[in-house]
Formats: C-alpha cells, sequence, structure tokens
C-alpha cells in the first residue's frame, strides 16, 4: 500500500507509455509480466507443460519451499538473514525419521501415533534451531548473515553425527503414501497441510502486532527501540517462526522422500531467498508481503519446472536462478531509489 | 518588487531573470529573479519545499532551465552544465557533503582535479596545496587524516575549502549552521566576512534570523516558487520576512503560554551518565523547563539516560513519585514519559513505512488496539485521523511513506506518535532543528497546548531565542554540570551564553 501511494507521486513526473509501464511495475513489481512470459515460452516449448497433471506436480514441488520462503520472508523484513533453512531441514528429516522409526519399534500396529511423534520433534527441532539462530541475532548481536552462517554448519554437523551420513529407512506407510504422495480433493496432501500456515503467516505479518513490529524493526531498528518496541523479544519470535516452518517444511520433505535424508535441503538458502527477494521483499529489512513471496515461489517453480520439460540441465538451471537472482536484487535497488525520490 | 535598482551596484557574477522550473504540470519554481554579486552576501530565505534547492540547481546547472534566462558573468548560458558552473567559480556546499569518508583530507581535496607530474600524482603538490587552502580558513589539518575521523564542522570546512579552489566566483551554502556549536558557527561567519571583503558572491540559505541579520547584506524569500519578498536587510524587517515567508502575517511568533507550575512529575537527582555529571532537575506539571548548553555539554545525554538509551552510573529517576529503578523506553512509555529525539530519520521514524504505521506503532502495546492479537485497524485508522487533523500534516494521506515527507511534517508524524497515548511528561531533544518557520510555529502551538493540558515538558535546545521564549524556566549545563537555574526573570540570551560557556564574565559572544 505505501509503495503504491508512493509510485503514485511519482507518476506525476513520468508522462507516456513507457512511464506508465514503470509505475505498473513499481507498483506490482515487474513479476507477473515475467511470470506470464515464462508460462508462454514454457507452454510452446513443451505442449505438455500447461497440462492438468504437470500443474499438480509444480504444486507439490513448491509446498516446500513455499513454507521456507515464507519463514525467509519475516525473517528478511525485521531486516535479518536466514543461511540455516537448508542444515535445519536435512537435521529435522534425520531427527525426525529416527524418531518415526523408534516409536513405530515400540508401536508397531500405530503409525497415527508414530506420525505424531515424527511431527512434534520435527517441531521442536525447529523451534530449538529458530531459538539459537534468534538468541545469536538478538542478544548476543552478532550479524545475522554470520550467526546463521556459523549454525547452518553447526546444524549440519550435527545431523552428520546423528545419521553417521546415512538415510534413515523404515518410515510409517501413512507417512510415506498418505502425507508424501496423497492426495486431498485432488490437490497434493502436504500442500493442503502448508495452506494452514500460510494464512497464518499473513494474518501475523498484517494483521497483528508481530507483523507490524517487524516491519517497523527491520525498516529502522533505533527508532523501533525509541518507540517502545522491545526488540529482542520480537527477533527471537521471527527466528523462532522461521525455524518452525522450515522444520515443519523438512518433515513434509521427509514423506515425499520417503526417508530421513542427512543430505537433504542445501538449495533451500539460495532458494528461499530467491523466491523472497524477487517477491519484493528487500534485502535491507522492512518490506516484503506474503502474496509477492508466494508469487516469488511460483515463479521459481514455474522457472524450475519449465526448464525441465525443456530438458535443459540442472547445471544450466543453476545460473538461470542465479541470473534471476541479481536481476530481481537489481530492481529492488532501483525500486528503493525511486521510492526514497 | 523583483526590482532592485540596478546601478550602483557591483557586478553580477551570476544572475535568474523570471527563471521558472517544471515538474510535470508542478511549478518548482516560477519567474524568480536575482543577482549574486560580488562582495555581497545574498540570504535565500523560504520554507522547506518554497523552491530554495530548485534554485540552487538552476544556478549550479543541476537543472535544466524550463523559462526565464540566466547569466553567467554578464553572458546568457540557457544551457550550463555542473562543469560549466564549476569552471565559472560557482560552487557549492550543500547539507549532504559530498567527500568520500574513507579517503583522506588531500585526497578529497583533490578529487577530479589532482595535480599531475609526468602522468603521476603529484602528492607534495597535493598535499601543499590543500594545506595552504585549509590554513586560510584557519583548519589546521594533517593532509593525511581521514575525513571519516573529522568533526562535521571540519567537514564542512573541507568542502567549503574545495568550493574556494579555484577560480573565485559564486559561493552557494545551505544551512551551514545546522549542526555546527556556537564557536563553529562564528568561525564560520568570520570566514563568510572574509570572502565578503575579497569580493566573493556568496548565496546564504537559513532558518535563522539572528544569522540573516549578521550576516545578509539582501535577502531574497520564496515561497511556493514564488518570490515574495526582496530588500535590503537594512530596510526590513524580520517580521516582514518571516511574513513574507509564511504568507501570513505572524502576532506573536513565540507563545506565551502561562506558567501555572503544578507537582513535580520528573525528577533526576546526581544523575551521571556517560558525559553527564552529577545532574539533578526537576519538572513540574504545566511548565516547559529548557535545559541549554552547548553542543557536547551533555544536555542530550541527561534525556538519553533518563529514557534508559543510555546507561546510569549512578543517582535516581524519579517519574511522578515513583523511582525509576531499571529505566527502558518500552517502561516509560507505558508511564506516561515520552522522548523524542533529535536524530529524527535516524531515531525516530522507519523512513520507509507509512505516516499510519510510523503513528501506530507505540500505541500496539496498549490492549485497546488489539483482539485476540489482531489489530483493530478501524480503531487505528480513527486514532491516526484524529492525530493527523490535530497536527495538521499537510498531505493527509496515511499511507504515504515517512521518507518523503518534509522535515516538518516528519516531525508532526513524531509528534503523533508521541500523542497516541496518554502522556504527561515530555523531553523534547532540539524540536525545531531542521525544520521551516511554519512547522516550527504549529510545533510551538502544540507544546502551548500541551503545557496548557497540565503536561511536564523538559525543552533540550540550542537555539538560544527558543530556550529563552519558550521556557518558564532553565537549566544551563557545561561540561557535564549543571551550571545554572535561570528563572524566567533572570533568563535572557546573554545569562544563558554565560553560563554556557562556564564562565560569568560575559565574555561569550552573544551577538
Amino acid at each position: 500500500m505505501t509503495e503504491a501511494k508512493s509510485s503514485r507521486m511519482n507518476s506525476g513526473h513520468s508522462r507516456g507509455a513507457a512511464g506508465s509501464l514503470v509505475d505498473g511495475v513499481m507498483r506490482f513489481g515487474a513479476l507477473p509480466i515475467i511470470l506470464a512470459i515464462c508460462l508462454v515460452v514454457f507452454q510452446l516449448g513443451n505442449d505438455r507443460f500447461l497440462s492438468p497433471m504437470n500443474l499438480t506436480n509444480m504444486s507439490q514441488q513448491m509446498v516446500f519451499l513455499l513454507l521456507i520462503a515464507l519463514g525467509q520472508m519475516i525473517v528478511l523484513v525485521s531486516g535479518g538473514f536466514d543461511l540455516s533453512v537448508g542444515a535445519v531441514v536435512a537435521l529435522t528429516s534425520v531427527v525426525s525419521a529416527k524418531a518415526m522409526v523408534a516409536v513405530m519399534a515400540l508401536f508397531p500396529e500405530n503409525d497415527a501415533l508414530a506420525i505424531a511423534a515424527g511431527f512434534g520433534t520435527a517441531l521442536a527441532v525447529g523451534l530449538v534451531c529458530g531459538l539459537i539462530n534468534g538468541i545469536g541475532v538478538a542478544v548476543l548481536k552478532v550479524n545475522a548473515f554470520i550467526v546463521t552462517l556459523a549454525t547452518a554448519s553447526i546444524f549440519k554437523g550435527v545431523t552428520l553425527v546423528i545419521s553417521q551420513g546415512l538415510q534413515v529407512p523404515g518410515l510409517p506407510r501413512t507417512f510415506v503414501y498418505q502425507i508424501g504422495s496423497g492426495r486431498i480433493l485432488g490437490l497434493p496432501t502436504s500442500l493442503v497441510m502448508a495452506l494452514p500456515v500460510v494464512a497464518l503467516v499473513w494474518l501475523a505479518m498484517h494483521h497483528m502486532r508481530l507483523g507490524r513490529y517487524l516491519y517497523a524493526i527491520g525498516s529502522n531498528l533505533r527508532s523501533a527501540v525509541v518507540a517502545g518496541v522491545q526488540v529482542n523479544r520480537q527477533l527471537l519470535a521471527a527466528y523462532v517462526i522461521c525455524g518452525t516452518i522450515t522444520a515443519f517444511s523438512g518433515w513434509l520433505l521427509t514423506a515425499r522422500v520417503s526417508s530421513g535424508e542427512p543430505l537433504l535441503g542445501g538449495e533451500f538458502p539460495l532458494n528461499s531467498i530467491a523466491a523472497a527477494v524477487i517477491g519484493g521483499c528487500s534485502l535491507r529489512g522492512g518490506e516484503g508481503r506474503v502474496p509477492g513471496v508466494i508469487l516469488g515461489v511460483i515463479f521459481i517453480t514455474v522457472l524450475a519446472n519449465g526448464m525441465d520439460l525443456l530438458r535443459i540441465g540442472s547445471n544450466y538451471q543453476m545460473i538461470a536462478l542465479g541470473v534471476v537472482l541479481v536481476g530481481a536484487v537489481v530492481l529492488d535497488r532501483y525500486r528503493a531509489a525511486r521510492a526514497v525520490r | 518588487m523583483n526590482a532592485l535598482a540596478p546601478q550602483a551596484e557591483s557586478e553580477a557574477v551570476v544572475s535568474l531573470s523570471a527563471a521558472c522550473k517544471f515538474y510535470g504540470s508542478f511549478a518548482a519554481l516560477k519567474d524568480v529573479s536575482l543577482d549574486l554579486r560580488r562582495g555581497e552576501v545574498h540570504m535565500l530565505l523560504g520554507e522547506n519545499g518554497a523552491g530554495k534547492s530548485t534554485l540552487v540547481s538552476l544556478l549550479t546547472g543541476v537543472n535544466r532551465l524550463d523559462g526565464g534566462d540566466r547569466f553567467v558573468r554578464g553572458r546568457p548560458a540557457p544551457d550550463l552544465r555542473p562543469s560549466d558552473a564549476r569552471a565559472a567559480g560557482i560552487d557549492a556546499v550543500l547539507q549532504d557533503f559530498s567527500l568520500a569518508p574513507a579517503l583522506s583530507v588531500a585526497e578529497n581535496f583533490g578529487l577530479g582535479r589532482e595535480p599531475l607530474r609526468g602522468g603521476l600524482l603529484d602528492h607534495g603538490a597535493l598535499h601543499r596545496r590543500t594545506r595552504a587552502a585549509l590554513d586560510r580558513l584557519g583548519l589546521h589539518l594533517d593532509p593525511e587524516t581521514r575525513v571519516e575521523t573529522l568533526s562535521r564542522a571540519e567537514q564542512q570546512l573541507l568542502e567549503i575549502a574545495r568550493a574556494l579552489d579555484g577560480v573565485p566566483g559564486v559561493l552557494i551554502l545551505d544551512e551551514p549552521t545546522a549542526a555546527l556549536s556556537h564557536d563553529e558557527s562564528e568561525r564560520l561567519f568570520r570566514i563568510v566576512d572574509r570572502l565578503r571583503a575579497e569580493g566573493w558572491a556568496i548565496l546564504y540559505i537559513s532558518h535563522r534570523m539572528e544569522e540573516i541579520r549578521r550576516l545578509g547584506d539582501v535577502v531574497t524569500i520564496l515561497r511556493d516558487g514564488r518570490q515574495t519578498g526582496h530588500y535590503r536587510l537594512s530596510e526590513v524587517t524580520n517580521e516582514r520576512m518571516i511574513a513574507d515567508m509564511v504568507g501570513r502575517e505572524m502576532d506573536h511568533f513565540y507563545p506565551q503560554s502561562p506558567h501555572r507550575p503544578g507537582p513535580v512529575l520528573l525528577e533526576t537527582r546526581d544523575l551521571r551518565a556517560g558525559p553527564v555529571k552529577g545532574v539533578s532537575i526537576r519538572v513540574r506539571a504545566g511548565e516547559v523547563v529548557g535545559l541549554g548548553g552547548l553542543v557536547g555539554c551533555g544536555k542530550a545525554e541527561v534525556a538519553r539516560a533518563v529514557f534508559g538509551l543510555l546507561p546510569t552510573e549512578s543517582g535516581r529517576i524519579v517519574l511522578d513519585g515513583q523511582e525509576i529503578a531499571d529505566p527502558s523506553p518500552a517502561g516509560l512509555l507505558s508511564r506516561g514519559l515520552v522522548y523524542l529525539p533529535q536524530d529524527r530519520r535516524g531515531e525516530a521514524l522507519a523512513l520507509g513505512r507509512s505516516i499510519a504505521e510510523n503513528m501506530q506503532i507505540e500505541v500496539l502495546a496498549d490492549p485497546g488496539y488489539t483482539r485476540v492479537g489482531i489489530v483493530r485497524a478501524g480503531r487505528l485508522r480513527d486514532l491516526t485521523a484524529q492525530l493527523m487533523q490535530r497536527l495538521g500534516i499537510a498531505p493527509a494521506v496515511p499511507g504515504l511513506a515517512v521518507g518523503s515527507l518534509s522535515g516538518g511534517n516528519q516531525q508532526k508524524v513524531v509528534l503523533g506518535r508521541a500523542l497516541s497515548r496518554a502522556r504527561r511528561v515530555f523531553i523534547f531533544d532540539e524540536p525545531t532543528a531542521g525544520v521551516d518557520v511554519g512547522a516550527r510555529l504549529d510545533f510551538y502551538r502544540q507544546l502551548e497546548r500541551l503545557v496548557a493540558e497540565g503536561a511536564a515538558v523538559l525543552l533540550i535546545t540550542s537555539d538560544l531565542q527558543e530556550l529563552v521564549h519558550l521556557a518558564h524556566r532553565a537549566y544551563v549545563m557545561h561540561e557535564g554540570h549543571l551550571v545554572a537555574d535561570l528563572p524566567k526573570a533572570s533568563l535572557n540570551e546573554k545569562t544563558v551564553v554565560a553560563h554556557a560557556f562556564g564562565d560569568q564574565t560575559h565574555q561569550g559572544n552573544t551577538q
């Protein structure tokens, strides 16, 4: 809303078709346009791209990144980063899988109990990881980049120690077949399970105190302090929420890959930041909205899926993603420069 | 109105005649004429947004002229570019310095015009030139010093030295004393005097009447992009200039609210924190208590310590009869004390967020504005509308980003936040620094209303007139100590300055 208003102010200066296009880009971002172009190009390149089957496929693929990118967004809005999301996914996967296997051994007939134990363990892992990140940033006042880079290494190490580098097989069948690859009303179960979380993040960021405080902190930490915001508490909450959502995603992903995987999730730090920034989050904090981030996630998923269908190799896909990310950051700076004027 | 008799006056270095500048259909400047003459200090007066910066940009060739004529040394210069202006000796020292903080004094001085010898930088020559130029301004610095270690006053002098290097012509100074102490300002005034004697034409932008009187030969006044007045300073009253600037006559510049002190609401007892060395003050309900002193005397830190932003070493803080053991912003705000910091952009506002969000941030702590954790948007909207109306925020658009507002409006947003909850004690730190005269008057009205409603106000200010006219009584600090507690009867500029300089002999220059 803020951006919309300020760009309307600017629109008096720039006239003509080019000007109004620029204004449109300022208001909604270039993302819808680029996304539309991608859809057309991929559909022309492979007519199975927009088939119902591939659309369901993409919705299944995007769930995990969607959750993590929303967690990442919360931290980005507060003016930080979370580079440990990938490591949290791997740790969650291994620990929750071990928990499920252990419960299965005690109650072989009771899948539900094992799944509940795995779910609870996953959330606990995320909470603890988020708390560690939060303490580093909010209490010890270390730069978020350094804190989460360090904890990423720690969590990764712990994962490998616990798992000894091995997969954890033998998960409950219900977990793997219902949650991992099942459908509810034609939608992937994991997507249905993720939607309430998306709604909660939207509520928290746009209609609750926490969100207001985080935008204020990310925009100017010192002014938030002077306005009586208890900055430490809010930052701690941001990292804990990010960690917990990430762990939830890691748990769903474990069902998808049907075992505890110590090497899971390496792509998430880059991809989640990319999706959030492409969706309008600022790396300087204080900017970004849930709908934008959802769009950013859809874009990255479409890009990956479309390139798969065009048989573009994963090495080239990495290059493409990097280019897209740089483009998004440049756009972000351009937008900031115009807004300040 | 525009026509000053041109005869008998020295030659104009730069002139604008009926100059216009449009942004779309918006006239930032319309039909403005002025001559910057050799050996003359030309004051430029106007509220924020009156067109002063646009005028400067036309003089320095940064902006294109959309109408009217521009002359440089008598020749038409319709397409003046910044490089042409610099070559013609037209230089501006703006509020945002153009220095590279990580480079040395000499490197900054020579930036873009380094002396060469055989294709290589001639460090010796650069140092000699830098040192000579700085010495001329009475600034004795090692050319190797990194610029970021200099004080703001020193950086400003370096900027001026750089502007003076080259062809003598025009020097434009944009509110140069805004961040300077009394001493530093005096030094700057002497430099301006000398440049005038040396035949420079000077355009000097200022909000401060005393400065305008002290330095100016002629004054041009802008309002809403129009030229509303042009006078010789010897022939115009302050009231006339202010009326031209704000567009209405001013009956009383400083409101005179009656002094009806109530119970003591804020008290410090032998407070020690950082540069504050044992300060005891009392502020009662229904009074404005001034706190004056030179920049760096510790007056700002008294407020920061009270508000919990600076750790207290010893002493006591008592709010409304209750001792505050562990002061914190959140705690004090909920107990009715609010502090408005001097650095509004850095410490009081989230510039990227909207007016509404900035005003509402504090009241969210109030349970009346949330229901099961959900923000009550309707109530917040009403509160914001009410505050915006009370404070007279000009474009009444709550969604506007605060960063796009003028200094005056930004201050109103901070005040709006402060008024969003019930308050009894206000601490203002340099509330009128960097705001234009109109907004300053608005602030004084608000202050008057607060005091009438029984608030206790601690007003920390370096503006002597403000201190003397607004405060019912005032403390003066010197090097961390409270050196005077002046009742209204003995509150005058001379006394305050004498105490601020730590002596009783009235040695201090009081103008």
